[in-house]
């Protein structure tokens, strides 16, 4: 496999600007993450602290093993949600190895308003149990949740991926013999009850762990029974009467040495065995990505530059180089694993869709895993393109696609606007992981592109009834469509409704991706068979 | 919205880490990376340490930094002998959920597994016991029990009377936490 | 020429004697106690006994038992070893009255060195020199008054006693009598004998001892001395041959007095004449060991000789195998007692097992050990384990390649001396031939352990880590591409 030829000019003014363009979105990244991942008012730090408990990242870094790395998921959840009140939507969720092994951690943040569950808690939980079932990982609950935030219950209790689905998602985990730990370090209230009770191995933190389906509030409400949360479902009553706990901790330190040795025990199931060679390091540095990625979301890059960053020995095997060119396709080694790599160099036309569904064919023939670069603002429109079968050729593309029965992973690069999100397995498509990068924007359309929409409508709409055009009016659609948009496109938005499992500074795709594939071998190949491909 | 930011966890050095004792001091040890080469860090300073087995079996040749050194061990339990270069040490090393156990004081409440009625009692407030001593008899299912101290320490509570029946998850006895 | 012993002793003796024995062509007895199944000796000889006791020492001490073994094994012979029945006339007496040959001399021999009032009286007769000494011969307050004649300090020592037991040093008249009190009642309990005599108590001596062979009808020869000077609490820890430094003249002297003690005795077998040496060149006889020592083989390495195998032959019936001018010295040995204590701890003994024992070798390295990898180390018995024994052609170079030698020497699983010893002999004192009994002492301070800074016990820890299986695990067993991106947060 020949290294890609580099020639990107680092000297350039270009990339000069577009370098410390990005290095600013970086920054402002992992900003925007250090406060909401460690800043909390005074006042909740102290009441943790006074009860003894410790701060949810400490546990988390305890349980972990030493000198081994965390992809945390959606660290921006709900940050544009709630008024700012739910960092992270109040819990902690991603990838970790414990014991050498691979688990999910579901970690409750009771630094924010108690570890309850807002809306976005509940989607970003039901997200790392939906990940956690698709690649087969164990699951390691920190629990120490006040229950779901009652103001919004509404939108987190009825629907069929709400609350509910936590524990529909714990069973199905359960039953397809995947284990999960309950740590429980605070309360598991009401549904949360469910937590450890679903769990295969529970350990309980004498004082402040407590289980109950109603908690003493409720109780006395419901019965008049005054009772404290020890006494209702405390340390003692569940691992010596109940059985609903297994092992009894005399502090968070003991439970936590209890989780990790419990976790030693696990049988590592064998994973699936694909092509691996020996890890080598990029040759260029990943560090140019920030002068490669254009400062201007129309503005359209070279994205075999990009794969040049993020594989080993910036080497790639590339599929019909000479053919529907908008589209690069290849093989590549990314920590080692042969994948297959779709990046978008442009609109998608008839030639790129059919070469994107052949080459994941091809991947699929030849159990690589399959990660999609996106920068795509659609198909070709225009009649020549219909006529062509544009349409079908776009059909088959995602026809493939979703017949994969290798595991998938996205990262939205730049621009994914429109039917083309689709095709390069957008949210929808069942990747097993998908990212963002700060620079990504997100929409049906472009922000100017749907403000010039909507102004013509206006425009079409005065005529038609025969009012007057007035330019102020017209520019008040405009910019008004503009801001909305703007406000919905960003990488920062979606990242706070959930529609990604996290922002990745461009230079930490290469290790969440390493990770994920790792994670995702864990899990047999799903069904092989494709629909039927329009032809 | 008043921000704190406690510099303990944000530290990612706050890791797993591992007690050693050594002639009566305690020395934590972590890991810190693992490619290209083993790193360590023993009491805040990171070494980077490569393992060479030798072909006596408990014999390795062990380089820390630049530093060469001929090992020679074995493992017992809780202790681990060792041979560094010429001189003989004796490591103790405890299993973190009992390490865990020992910093937490353990449980401080003895309660009674089964239903039953006090015997005999041994402990009274303020009584030194230690670890095995027996510190009440009571009879269940027509068996005498003794009920032991699980831990050295100071009673500090009796909570039953001789002929006292009792249920299961009965307080008996109470040690004083941290003695 | 004997064709059958039985060895009636045990740990490093008892090898160490049956080696010479079956290298000699003999048919050898082991015996031994439950406790000892698994020692080595067991398995040394042609075939083993076992004793029965309650309490392993109990067995090693059973005439009647002992005996009964060679008498069913057909043993033509016993050697005794060192310690246990070695210096016990009654037993000698016993196992030639049941028609056997006893490896070493006669019982009443044995009885008179075993008598230290009777032993000093018998070397003043042989114009060896003593000590100023007090006997208890009258009232206890007479022998309190000649005691406090002798002039301090004084050292109050048991009549029965013997190999540093008993013993207690006087600096204050004032306590003169109830340490005398003391050491009687002690001397009771310990030796069922409660006579004690005091002696001049030399200060910083060196003891000087010689080895001594005898045919039993008068004939003597010595193989020079040893210098046993680095004790603590009077058992010996290092000892020499020759002596570390010591004027020709003297040598001659002391080696002539042994021999006329011996001599006199009719000596019949090995033996050896212990002497105290003044830092003045006076030297006093101390006691005569009537068997074969610990530190024998220092002896046998400068001398190039094999004192078992000398012993096998005189109670075989043989002549002295050399005449004086055939024997010399040539080269200087160290030997180190290696035993399972706690340097520590005041060197209280150690309990454990011996789960690594490795022995070094090369160019004049011995090794005499007790013990078997694996073996058990039980407060039943003493706790030496061993003796690593260096010859060199100087003594530089024998401490020398006795410090690499201690250093190679591994014993994982019980605490033990042997770094200790290795900074005793390697100090600029030792080196130097600055010795005397209280070396140990003077130089407490720089024989500790030593401190390791930082860095070396870091290395110590990261050693004992690799040894613990879940921290292993760790370190190794991490799967990629976890143990290559290490410690990221995204």
């Amino acid at each position: 496999m020949a290294r890609i030829q580099s020639s990107i000019q680092t000297g350039s003014a270009e990339f000069r600007r577009h370098y410390s363009h990005n290095r600013a979105l970086a920054a402002e990244l992992h900003e925007r993450q250090r406060q909401a991942r460690f800043e909390r008012p005074a006042r909740d730090v102290e009441r943790l602290a006074r009860q003894g408990k410790m701060m949810p990242r400490e546990r988390i870094e305890k349980l972990l093993d030493p000198g081994t790395p965390f992809l945390e998921f959606s660290t921006l959840a709900a940050n544009m949600a709630y008024g700012g009140e739910a960092p992270g939507a109040s819990c902690i969720t991603g990838i970790g190895m414990i014991q050498g092994r691979e688990v999910i951690l579901c970690a409750h943040d009771a630094s924010i308003k108690g570890g309850a569950w807002y809306p976005l808690s509940v989607k970003k939980i039901v997200r790392c149990l939906d990940i956690a079932i698709e690649n087969r990982l164990p699951v390691v609950h920190l629990c120490d949740s006040a229950g779901g935030f009652l103001p919004l219950q509404s939108e987190l209790f009825p629907d069929k991926h709400m609350a509910g689905r936590m524990f529909r998602n714990q069973s199905i985990l359960s039953k397809m013999g995947v284990k999960q730990l309950a740590l429980v370090f605070g309360h598991c209230t009401a549904g949360g009850a469910y937590i450890p009770a679903l769990s295969d191995y529970s350990v309980i933190v004498r004082g402040t762990g407590a289980v109950f389906l109603g908690g003493p509030p409720l109780v006395k409400a419901a019965t008049g029974e005054v009772v404290t949360a020890d006494e209702l479902g405390g340390c003692d009553l569940h691992t010596r009467v109940s059985g609903t706990c297994d092992y009894p901790a005399a502090s968070e330190d003991e439970a936590i040495a209890i989780g990790r040795e419990i976790v030693a025990q696990w049988d590592c199931p064998p994973k699936w065995d694909i092509q691996r060679d020996p890890i080598e390091a990029p040759y260029y540095d990943p560090d140019e990505l920030y002068g490669i990625i254009p400062d201007d979301i129309k503005r359209s890059f070279e994205m075999r530059e990009v794969i040049a960053r993020l594989v080993d020995g910036s080497r790639f095997h590339e599929y019909q180089p000479a053919y529907g060119t908008t589209l690069v396709c290849g093989y590549a080694n990314l920590w080692g694993y042969k994948v297959g790599i779709l990046a978008n160099n442009g609109v998608l036309f008839n030639d790129s869709a059919l070469k994107g569904a052949h080459f994941i064919e091809l991947c699929n023939q030849n159990d690589t895993p399959l990660v999609f670069l996106q920068n795509i603002t659609g198909y070709m429109v225009g009649r020549d393109y219909e006529a062509a079968g544009i349409s079908k050729d776009g059909a088959k593309m995602i026809m493939a696609q979703v017949g994969s029965h290798v595991p998938k992973f996205t990262v939205m690069c730049h621009g994914s606007f429109g039917a083309g999100n689709y095709g390069m397995c957008g949210r929808a498509y069942d990747g097993r992981l998908l990212f963002s990068w700060p620079n990504h924007q997100i929409g049906v359309m472009g922000g100017e592109q749907a403000a010039k929409t909507l102004t013509e409508v206006k425009l079409k709409q005065l005529e038609r009834a025969g009012d007057a055009v007035d330019q102020a009016t017209l520019d008040k659609v405009y910019n008004e469509t503009l801001e909305a948009y703007q406000h919905q496109l960003s990488a920062y938005y979606s990242t706070s409704e959930v529609w990604d499992d996290g922002i990745l500074d461009p230079l930490d795709t290469r290790n969440a991706l390493g990770i994920g594939i790792s994670a995702a071998l864990n899990a047999p190949p799903l069904e092989r068979g494709y629909g039927v491909f329009r032809f | 919205m008043g921000a704190t930011t406690p510099a303990r966890f944000t530290d990612p050095a706050m890791s797993t880490s591992f007690p050693f004792t050594l002639g009566g001091q305690t020395h934590t040890l972590t890991i810190r990376a693992r490619r290209p080469a083993l790193v360590v860090e023993v009491d805040g300073r990171c070494y980077t340490v490569r393992e060479h087995p030798s072909a006596a079996p408990g014999e390795s040749t062990l380089r820390i930094d630049d530093r060469l050194h001929e090992v020679t061990r074995t493992r017992e339990s809780d202790r681990i002998h060792v041979k560094l270069d010429r001189t003989t040490w004796s490591v103790g090393y405890e299993d973190p959920v009992t390490a865990a156990q020992h910093d937490a004081g353990g449980d401080d409440v003895l309660r009674a597994d089964m239903p039953g009625v006090v015997v005999s009692l041994n402990a009274t407030p303020g009584a030194t016991v230690a670890s095995g001593d027996v510190l009440l008899v009571i009879e269940s299912m027509k068996m005498q029990i003794n009920v032991v101290a699980h831990r050295d320490g100071t009673v500090e509570n009796v909570h039953v009377e001789v002929n006292q029946s009792f249920d299961k998850g009965t307080e008996l006895v109470s040690l004083h936490p941290n003695t | 020429m004997l064709d059958s012993i039985l060895v009636a002793n045990r740990g490093e003796i008892a090898c160490r004697v049956l080696r010479t024995a079956r290298a000699m062509g003999l048919r050898t007895v082991a015996v031994y106690h439950h406790a000892d199944r698994a020692a080595p000796h067991v398995g040394l000889a042609d075939s083993a006994v076992e004793l029965h006791a309650e309490v392993p020492t109990a067995a090693y001490l059973d005439v009647a038992q002992i005996i009964a073994a060679a008498d069913h094994t057909g043993a033509a012979s016993v050697h005794p070893g060192y310690g246990f029945l070695a210096e016990n006339g009654d037993f000698a007496a016993a196992v030639e009255d049941a028609g056997l040959v006893f490896v070493g001399p006669q019982p009443e021999v044995i009885r008179l060195m075993g008598d230290k009032v009777h032993a000093r009286a018998f070397a003043a007769e042989a114009g060896v020199p003593l000590a100023p000494s007090a006997l208890m011969e009258g009232s206890f307050e007479a022998f309190l008054d000649a005691a406090a004649g002798i002039g301090l300090p004084l050292l109050i020592k048991a009549a029965a006693g013997g190999g540093g037991k008993g013993m207690s040093i006087v600096h204050d008249a004032a306590e003169l009598e109830a340490r005398a009190r003391t050491a009687m009642s002690e001397a009771e309990r310990y030796f069922a004998d409660g006579r004690v005599y005091a002696e001049r108590y030399v200060e910083q001596p060196r003891h000087i001892e010689v080895q001594v062979l005898g045919d039993g009808r008068g004939n003597v020869v010595h193989l020079f001395e040893r210098e046993c000077s680095v004790q603590r609490r009077f058992q010996k820890i290092v000892e020499e041959a020759p002596a570390a430094t010591l004027p020709a003249e003297l040598r001659a002297r002391i080696c002539d007095a042994a021999v006329k003690l011996a001599a006199r005795a009719n000596y019949r077998n090995a033996g050896t004449v212990e002497f105290i040496l003044a830092p003045d060149g006076e030297f006093y006889f101390l006691e005569m060991n009537t068997r074969l020592q610990v530190e024998h083989p220092v002896t046998e390495m400068v001398c190039g000789i094999d004192l078992v195998e000398a012993q096998l032959r005189l109670a075989g019936g043989e002549g002295l195998p050399w005449t004086q001018d055939a024997l010399s010295v040539t080269g200087h040995a160290i030997e180190c007692r290696v035993c399972c204590e706690d340097p520590a701890r005041d060197f209280l003994p150690a309990t454990g097992r011996a789960r690594v024992l490795r022995v070094p070798h090369g160019p004049g390295v011995r090794f005499d050990g007790g013990i078997s990898e694996g073996q058990a180390v039980t407060a039943a018995f003493d706790s030496m384990i061993g003796k690593l024994v260096c010859r060199g052609d100087d003594r530089g170079q024998a401490i020398d390649r006795a410090v690499a030698a201690l250093g190679d020497l591994t014993l994982l699983g019980v605490d033990h001396n042997i770094d200790y010893l290795a900074r005793v002999i390697d100090h600029p004192a030792f080196r130097a031939g600055a010795l005397h009994t209280g070396f140990v002492t003077e130089h407490a301070d720089t024989l500790g352990v030593p401190v390791l800074d930082a860095d070396a016990r870091a290395a110590v820890v990261i050693a004992a880590a690799l040894g613990v299986d879940d921290f292993r695990r760790l370190a190794y067993d991490i799967p990629e591409p976890y143990a290559s991106i290490g410690a990221w947060r995204n």
